[in-house]
């Protein structure tokens, strides 16, 4: 296989990484909001709930968790998985396990708010609502970007634990290319990939920082 | 949390409509969903154009044009073969799968390769026979057919005994590449796969004396022996117009391969015990 062909198998394995990079992104950051509401209610019921769930995303491996999803239903329901099954296995396995830790830094960012802000809101004549969405959550966002960010580049290096159900993203080709030439040069363009990827995604988030400190 | 109700409902439901969509497929089968290891050459592996081919895989495919199915390649990861296959996503596991000590665990189709596990070192470690494992490490690959033999239970468990250490590996070439840093001794594998890395590598040899004999078939679910006598049936008319051997020959496995030898055996057995009475009668 020449360098070329090498490139573009492992180029075709970054698509699917950014597919999952990115479906993870959209599916897990709203979801992380909800459950970390959950995490604040009042409701002991529902807040306990919400605990078990983020204690169990965190305390046990994505590898375990993206298995569990994907087998679950044959092992529980015996239903019969296969086709495209795969992906959305692998989807919903990163979603549910980064919305916890995402819930997490939401909650980190709520609750650093000052009461005063609630009570002055509630004076001006703000709802519940309006007040968290015009006032509180644009100053959480700015304070829990670092985070934020961090999370994110995990998540990049994340996408290479579905070798595990054998998705072909971009660390699974790199695998097969250096078993089929037995040589390592794979894993080291793998490497590379990974890190621009990271480092894309690293100067984005601090432009968005940057654009976000608008009191500076 | 009523999202989170629904979330699981739709995933259910998602699982459900897919369940009836192979369910539907059962009753005429358009597609053979191959699963296979993709690090496991000459059988099934990614080539030169970053396509998956090989043995086994050509094999399937010409299984497939005579049966007018659409071949399904899917890489798997060698651990999760049985869910795999008991949960429906692939239909068999056709990858150099040793069928020896696993009679029990799979519908087999007919053997077709007559394979051996072999002990690989390097030419410097001046390690000649199996004797000379003592107190070495070893690498095998996790959930192969080495393992098997070499865990408690297998056949050779008693020579696994001597050695130093027996390391699992995922996949060859990451103990190759240790065999090769002098982290570990020795690499127990299928003689189809050492043979196709040495002749890329330089400076290992395989030992004379090997762990045992045995044979590769593919492997079907428990039960599954409507499929399994199609294939079979597909294999020996492959055989007949000699594909099988043209492929064989492709992938250097001509010495190996063993479809319908059992009936020449058995022929030749036959004119032996001929030869014998004639012999008597004079």
């Amino acid at each position: 296989m020449n360098f070329t062909v090498m490139l573009e198998q492992l180029g075709n394995g970054m698509l699917k990484s950014l597919g999952i990079f990115l479906l993870t992104l959209v599916f897990s950051l709203p979801l992380g909001l909800l459950i970390s509401f959950g995490r604040m209610s009042k409701n002991k019921l529902l807040q306990n709930i919400v605990k078990i769930y983020i204690s169990i995303m965190r305390g046990t491996p994505l590898m375990l968790q993206l298995l569990v999803v994907y087998f679950g239903p044959y092992y529980l329901f015996g239903m019969r998985i296969g086709g495209s099954y795969r992906f959305i296995a692998i989807i919903v396995g990163f979603a549910l396990n980064y919305a916890a830790y995402f819930a997490e830094i939401y909650r980190s960012g709520i609750e650093s708010m000052p009461v005063g802000q609630y009570e002055a809101a509630q004076v001006l004549g703000y709802s519940k609502t309006q007040c968290f969405f015009r006032i509180i959550f644009p100053q959480v966002v700015k304070r829990i970007l670092p985070s934020i960010t961090n999370e994110v580049i995990t998540l990049v290096k994340d996408t290479s634990l579905s070798f595990s159900l054998a998705y072909a993203e971009m660390f699974t080709i790199a695998k097969q290319i250096a078993a089929s030439e037995t040589t390592f040069i794979p894993f080291v363009v793998a490497g590379i990939f990974y890190y621009v990827f990271n480092l894309v995604v690293a100067v984005t988030m601090e432009k968005i920082e940057k654009k976000l400190s608008y009191y500076q | 949390m009523k999202k989170r109700v629904f979330a699981v409902m739709t995933v259910a439901a998602v699982a459900a409509s897919m369940a009836a969509g192979s369910v539907c497929m059962a009753e005429e089968r358009t597609t053979f969903t191959v699963g296979f290891d993709a690090e496991y050459p000459p059988y099934g592996y990614m080539d030169e154009n970053g396509e998956y081919t090989g043995f086994d895989l050509e094999l399937a495919q010409a299984v497939c044009d005579m049966q007018g199915w659409e071949l399904v390649k899917t890489p798997i990861d060698w651990d999760s073969k049985d869910m795999e296959l008991n949960s429906g996503a692939i239909d068999c596991i056709w990858n150099g799968f040793t069928l020896n000590g696993r009679e029990d665990d799979y519908t087999w189709s007919v053997p077709y390769v007559d394979n051996s596990q072999v002990i690989v070192v390097s030419e410097t470690a001046g390690i000649e026979d199996l004797a000379g494992l003592e107190g070495k490490i070893v690498g095998v690959q996790a959930a192969s057919a080495a393992l098997d033999l070499l865990s408690d239970g297998g056949d050779q468990a008693d020579l696994a005994a001597t050695f130093g250490t027996l390391q699992q590996f995922p996949e060859y070439n990451s103990a190759f590449i240790e065999l090769q840093a002098g982290s570990i001794d020795a690499i127990a594998m299928d003689i189809g796969v050492a043979q196709y890395q040495l002749k890329e590598k330089e400076g290992f040899k395989i030992l004379d004396e090997a762990l045992n004999s045995e044979q590769y078939a593919i492997g079907f679910r428990l039960g599954d022996e409507e499929l399994c006598n199609t294939v079979n049936d597909s294999l020996f008319a492959l055989l007949e117009d000699g594909t099988f051997d043209e492929l064989a020959e492709k992938y250097e496995l001509t010495d190996m391969v063993c479809l319908g030898d059992e009936l020449t055996e058995a022929v030749a057995d036959e004119e032996v015990v001929e030869t014998e009475t004639e012999v008597a009668a004079e």
